[in-house]
């Protein structure tokens, strides 16, 4: 693979991507952008990792998701495997806010002293849940606060995570699973489905045991579960942590020579990362697609508990097949990634490709269709399930949408910001809910 | 060497180009040879190979590198692949851009020209024309360049005049003699059509054909009178393969939902009912169909117009045994009661913040498996009922619908097709999983009298301990008090549709208004047969729902 | 209780104007858009404009000669229905292309809510009159509905070519231009025609040539019957049957 040289981050990053690929997860890839082919869930996993993201992860038992998590988590973040284990949180009815968050100190309880034990899966950067969709609705409601911020409270105590990522596993439902609520699942910026990666590299797996081996360092772990458990304020162990895990990096390095990323490595790529802008295609795009994600032009945003009329103007577009709104996380999700993925690749902007890349992961999980549109959808042929394929034709739709109108929609921009700014023009008139949504927000202006 | 050498000029350009076109979701083109479909094997020879520049199949686009030496010399190598990749990939994301588009254009040539060959002709020069125009005006494009320097037939001629015309750029074309009034007239025609509005191209290709129809006309003599195919596109065919079996699939849906109309839905498909059987593609997806299988295009036609109202499989419900069963904890609260403290939970605390309490729930498991009930469909085709072979009966699209919401929930379904049983007028198709049959118990049409017998539903009732039953009919039946009496001794679900407002039906509405297991639906307008039908099916799949 | 450490970031909120609201669509403000026009766009927004001129003629015509959309065939509201299209026609620089586009125009309910086939044949006959060219071809073979009254007037030196069928009146008052029909045409073809030729390739209906004052009328196929003719001649498939023998008017065979 030929990955563009910036300042080397690109390549640091990629020969980690390598590394799991080749030694870690075994899989094919399932996704191409500007003429690279990539596994998707090592991609998006990296990018999770490198962009403070939230990723679920979903596929059927023992393909990996899990474990495809634990060694992002652990070259990102330069954590020894045995910490990572020590603090998944794994879903099953009998999870309490005790297990997950943080328990009274018991000595100082019967003193009559409330003081709180944090939970290693509250204090380290890199928290994963498995088997989310297992956890009781109640549980899921509990950690909300957490997944989206980083806030973890107890008791009236709270830490907070400055850098973390997530990465949830669920299976697919089955008697055992619940849903997993909708506040919850939409704090998710992506999901991607761990496959079953055929049967020749699925026997190499199973010849090629322990190879999680290089990521262990019982020494390390020891030393991280003693200042985890120390009793010392939360801001003050991150310093500590980070320098077991600097040695933990270069005893890696050694190793197996590849160079894990260190929390300033980590910092400087989220500042070239953030630096990055969308092109004007892309920007275009992008709100042409959460468009149609929200629009109704009877209701004025598209609701669950609202049914589409026989005969509405706009039948030809997304809004008629989905039943809920995007949510204000979708745009930031979309951003994020696509902005993840133009650094990875080189580029210094964010074009359409990348945004068309992402795209579907990142909506899938968050778009609940009709069932006319799962039925008429659900046998054709794919490869990805069922909901990031509905989420891909929907792009893919909405693609050629834009490709025939791009020059009118940004013209259309164009002049609204032009109307924005005080001049007085007309909005130009178009077809797509994208027109009449620059309409609205023209309106709102002018009437203040 | 060669291919190699083209391969890695189309490999450093494919960025650019894509970008050129915003991304279109096509792999990167190769260099391979090109069948030539418009040359049989006997008259494949040199120049056959060299005719057709591109091909595209199911998306992949091949460049064939003995057209492009017959080219050397007029045009660089990297213009031409350039221009040839413009073209093939606007096809894909322009015009036709999906197989439903195709066939409606197709369809429209049709009505003009009268024949499939110079529809389908008329259809592709229409097409390529969109394309290159699309391409000219919003993409730097040699295409231009291309059509300067290929070889022209007198159709051909004509077309790069419009381009002169429609385009403003020099294409070579000079007046020519005495065809020059002719030909001007009809360029004159063909500019005035707007090919890069998509909702106008309906009309435009009737005017575009209706222009060109001449032309076609004397071309597809002088083929005849030669003996043989006429000149291939070096552009490339549009044909079937050009489309994924699913695309073909998505296409008859589509086309078939918007036309609404059964005849011009059944000459599509009869006119392509080779090249689908080829590809595999039968009523039934084909498999294991072979070639040579007739595709009945009525039933195709309401298997696809159904497939636009289908609602989804439903999940295997499971039952609640009854007992109650620790599941997970919650916070003790003051006041809730103290049996069912954790106390390992609660660190052994009695206390609120850190007390948790069990909540229970029943248990889940597979007991009794309750699966969806059989259907037995009773459709009335008598006088009075549209004949389904003839034009759309919403009816039969209803009792379609029924099939595949049963069918997909892995239940059987089976069909009494009345007119006047007594006298013959009936079709008995038992309870199965074959969706052809069924559409074709569905389809019968009698156009008779309007009597039921129940001795022969009595057999398809019997021993079924779950059934559900539609009947769909005007109520004119002559033994409907015979039908109020049967109705009134079973238990099953009986959903009954019927058409219009008359006495019969408020004498069967009056009769079992009382029941609860039956549900009447009067129809006002025909259109809203299925939407009924679904309605009645998802809240008998709806567990909440259930009455038994 | 002690308070965990809760790191405050220090956060200074962006001085700002009361009332401002930042502007979405800011990243487009230098977008411009340089519109490619080819000449197709020209020539069909010409036709497009041409097309609404001839339109904007026929709606005024029955709004002033079909009053509630109800119109009798007389010989006086055929002249009255004429000189009003004549004083919109006038004023419209059309082509011939143009008129068979009116033609299908009649159909589409959407562009023209009402075709009133009387009127709208006086329309047709008066752009065709009027036409710079010559020679006018209509290729209304797959109109669904045929027109009438269509060459109403057709002058001297004007040649009107229509593909397809015609219905009533056909060539009606025609004063020596020639009209070939490549189809059938239906009854009083070539009612009062002063001059001039008329050739129908298929078929012909009932009162053919009634009051015909001179002329020919060439059939390549059947004539229905013949009507009140006072001058010129009828030929059936070559066959010169009027003048010819004795022969009733509208003899029906």
């Amino acid at each position: 693979m030929l990955v563009v040289e910036k300042n080397g981050y690109q390549k640091q990053v990629m020969t980690l991507y390598r590394f799991i690929s080749d030694h870690l997860y075994f899989n094919r890839p399932d996704i191409e952008v500007k003429g690279e082919t990539y596994n998707s869930v090592i991609l998006f996993s990296l990018l999770t990792g490198l962009l403070k993201g939230k990723e679920l992860i979903i596929g059927e038992p023992g393909l990996g998701k899990t474990t495809s998590a634990e060694f992002i988590c652990s070259l990102i973040y330069q954590f020894p495997l045995g910490v990572i284990w020590g603090s998944e949180v794994s879903g099953h009815p009998e999870q309490t806010e005790e297990k997950i968050i943080g328990r009274p100190d018991l000595g100082k309880l019967n003193r009559g002293e409330e003081d709180v034990v944090w939970t290693n899966f509250a204090q380290v950067p890199v928290k994963i849940v498995d088997e989310i969709n297992r956890l009781p609705e109640t549980k899921q409601s509990m950690i909300l606060d957490g997944v989206d911020r980083g806030n973890w409270e107890y008791l009236n105590e709270m830490i907070i995570n400055d850098e973390y990522c997530l990465f949830a596993t669920a299976n697919y439902q089955d008697g055992g699973t619940n849903t997993i609520i909708a506040p919850l699942i939409d704090r998710f910026d992506v999901i991607v489905e761990s496959r079953y990666p055929g049967p020749n590299l699925s026997f190499l797996i199973g010849k090629s045991r322990r190879k999680e081996q290089v990521l262990r360092h019982p020494k390390y772990e020891k030393a991280l579960h003693r200042i985890l458990k120390s009793k010392v304020a939360y801001e003050k162990k991150i310093p500590k942590l980070e320098e077991v895990c600097d040695a933990f990096g270069e005893y890696v390095e050694e190793t197996t020579g590849i160079k894990p990323l260190r929390r300033e490595d980590r910092n400087h790529i989220r500042t070239e990362i953030e630096s990055l802008e969308l092109d004007l295609d892309a920007s275009a795009f992008t709100r042409m697609v959460l468009a149609e994600l929200s629009f109704c032009d009877r209701y004025g945003q598209k609701r669950i508990v609202e049914n589409c009329e026989e005969g509405c103007h706009y039948t030809g577009y997304l809004c008629r097949q989905i039943k809920n709104c995007a949510s204000n996380r979708l745009p930031t999700s979309i951003k994020l990634f696509a902005q993840g993925l133009a650094w990875l690749s080189g580029d210094s902007e964010i074009d359409i490709e990348h945004v068309k890349a992402i795209m579907p992961f990142t909506f899938s999980h968050r778009i609940q269709w009709k069932d006319e549109v799962i039925s008429q959808k659900e046998r054709a042929k794919r490869d990805d399930p069922f909901q990031i394929f509905l989420a891909k034709e929907a792009v893919k739709t909405v693609s050629q949408r834009y490709r025939e109108q791009s020059d009118h929609l940004k013209d259309a921009l164009a002049l609204g910001s032009k109307i924005f700014q005080g001049e007085s023009l007309e909005p130009l008139e178009g077809d797509h809910p994208i027109y009449a949504e620059i309409k609205k927000d023209l309106l709102r202006r002018r009437n203040q | 060497m060669e291919e190699e050498r083209l391969q890695a000029i189309i490999e450093e350009m494919w960025p650019r180009l894509k970008r050129k076109h915003l991304f279109p979701e096509i792999p990167v083109p190769k260099v391979g040879k090109v069948v030539d479909l418009s040359v049989d094997e006997q008259g494949m020879d040199d120049s056959a190979e060299r005719r057709v520049g591109l091909e595209m199949k199911e998306k992949q686009m091949t460049i064939n590198p003995a057209f492009l030496s017959t080219l050397k010399g007029k045009m660089t190598e990297e213009n031409l692949i350039e221009a040839l990749l413009d073209h093939g990939i606007t096809h894909y994301t322009f015009c036709p851009w999906d197989f439903q588009t195709h066939l409606m254009l197709y369809a429209e040539a049709k009505k003009v020209m009268g024949d499939k060959e110079s529809a389908k002709q008329a259809a592709n020069y229409f097409i390529d024309v969109i394309a290159d125009t699309h391409c000219v005006k919003k993409r730097a494009t040699e295409i231009p360049e291309l059509h300067r320097n290929l070889k022209k037939g007198a159709v051909e001629e004509v077309i790069a005049s419009l381009y002169q015309k429609i385009w403003g750029i020099d294409l070579g074309i000079s007046p020519q003699g005495k065809e020059e009034k002719g030909r001007a007239e009809i360029v004159r025609r063909l500019a005035r059509i707007p090919y890069l509005d998509r909702s106008r191209w309906t009309e435009s290709i009737r005017k575009f054909t209706r222009s060109l129809k001449p032309l076609l006309l004397l071309a597809q003599q002088e083929q005849e009178a030669r003996g043989g195919k006429g000149d291939s596109n070096p552009q490339g065919e549009h044909d079937m393969n050009h489309y994924s079996y699913e695309e073909i699939d998505d296409g008859l849906r589509e086309y078939a939902q918007k036309t609404m109309g059964l005849s011009e839905f059944r000459e599509v498909v009869e006119d392509f009912s080779t090249e689908l059987k080829e590809m595999g593609y039968g009523i039934e997806g084909g498999m294991g169909r072979g070639r040579g299988t007739h595709i009945d295009a009525d039933i195709l036609f309401y298997m696809k117009l159904a497939e636009n109202y289908s609602i989804p499989v439903k999940r295997l419900p499971l039952e609640k045994t009854g007992t109650l069963h620790p599941h997970s904890h919650s916070p003790w609260e003051v006041g809730t009661p103290f049996q069912d403290i954790d106390i390992w939970t609660s660190f052994g605390k009695i206390m609120p913040g850190i007390t948790q309490t069990w909540k229970k729930k029943e248990g889940k498991g597979r007991g009794k498996i309750e699966g969806t009930p059989d259907c037995l469909i009773i459709i009335d085709s008598s006088g009075s009922m549209i004949n389904p072979r003839k034009s759309l009966s919403y009816a039969v699209l209803g009792a379609a619908c029924a099939t595949n919401a049963y069918l997909r929930n892995n239940s059987k379904v089976a069909v009494y097709n009345f007119s006047d049983a007594p006298m013959g007028g009936r079709e008995i198709l038992d309870y199965t999983e074959n969706r052809e049959d069924i559409y074709r118990a569905l389809c019968k049409y009698f156009g008779g009298g309007t009597a039921l017998d129940l001795e022969d539903i009595m057999p398809l009732i019997k021993g079924k301990k779950e059934l559900d039953l539609f009947i769909i009919t005007d109520m004119k039946i002559t033994n409907l008090e015979t039908l109020i009496g049967f109705f009134g001794k079973i238990q099953n679900r009986i959903t009954a549709v019927h058409i219009g407002e008359n006495p019969y039906a408020s004498r069967f509405e009056k009769a079992v208004e009382k029941r609860k297991n039956i549900n009447i639906f009067t129809v006002k307008k025909k259109e809203d047969i299925p939407h009924i039908v679904l309605g009645s099916i998802r809240e008998y799949f709806n567990p909440m729902n259930k009455n038994r | 209780m002690k308070n965990g450490d809760l790191k405050k970031k220090s956060f200074h909120p962006p001085v700002s104007k009361p009332n401002t609201f930042s502007n979405p669509f800011e990243e487009f403000r230098t977008f411009h858009f340089r519109k490619e026009e080819i000449p197709l766009d020209r020539i069909v927004q010409s036709a497009e404009v041409v097309m609404d001129q001839i339109r904007l003629g026929y709606e005024k015509l029955l709004e002033e000669e079909a009053k509630e959309l109800v119109w009798m065939v007389q010989y006086n509201t055929i002249i009255k229905a004429y000189e009003v299209a004549e004083k919109y026609i006038k004023e419209i620089d059309y082509s011939a292309e143009d008129i068979e586009d009116f033609c299908f125009a009649l159909e589409n309910t959407q562009k023209i809510p009402y075709l009133i086939p009387g009127p709208a044949g006086i329309y047709i006959s008066a752009l065709c009159n009027y036409a710079k060219e010559e020679e006018i071809v209509l290729k209304l073979s797959e109109l669904k509905t045929e027109i009438n009254l269509i060459g109403f007037r057709l002058p001297k030196g004007k040649r009107l070519m229509v593909e397809g069928d015609t219905g009533d009146f056909t060539g009606i008052g025609l004063e020596g231009g020639e009209m070939v029909i490549e189809g059938s045409s239906k009854n009083w073809t070539g009612a009062g025609m002063r001059s001039g030729k008329i050739l129908v390739k298929k078929n012909i209906g009932l009162h053919t040539g009634e009051w015909m004052m001179g002329g020919e009328i060439y059939v390549g196929g059947r004539v229905r019957g013949l009507g009140n003719i006072v001058e010129g001649k009828v030929f059936e498939r070559e066959k010169l049957v009027y003048p010819g023998k004795a022969r009733n008017p509208n003899i029906y065979y």
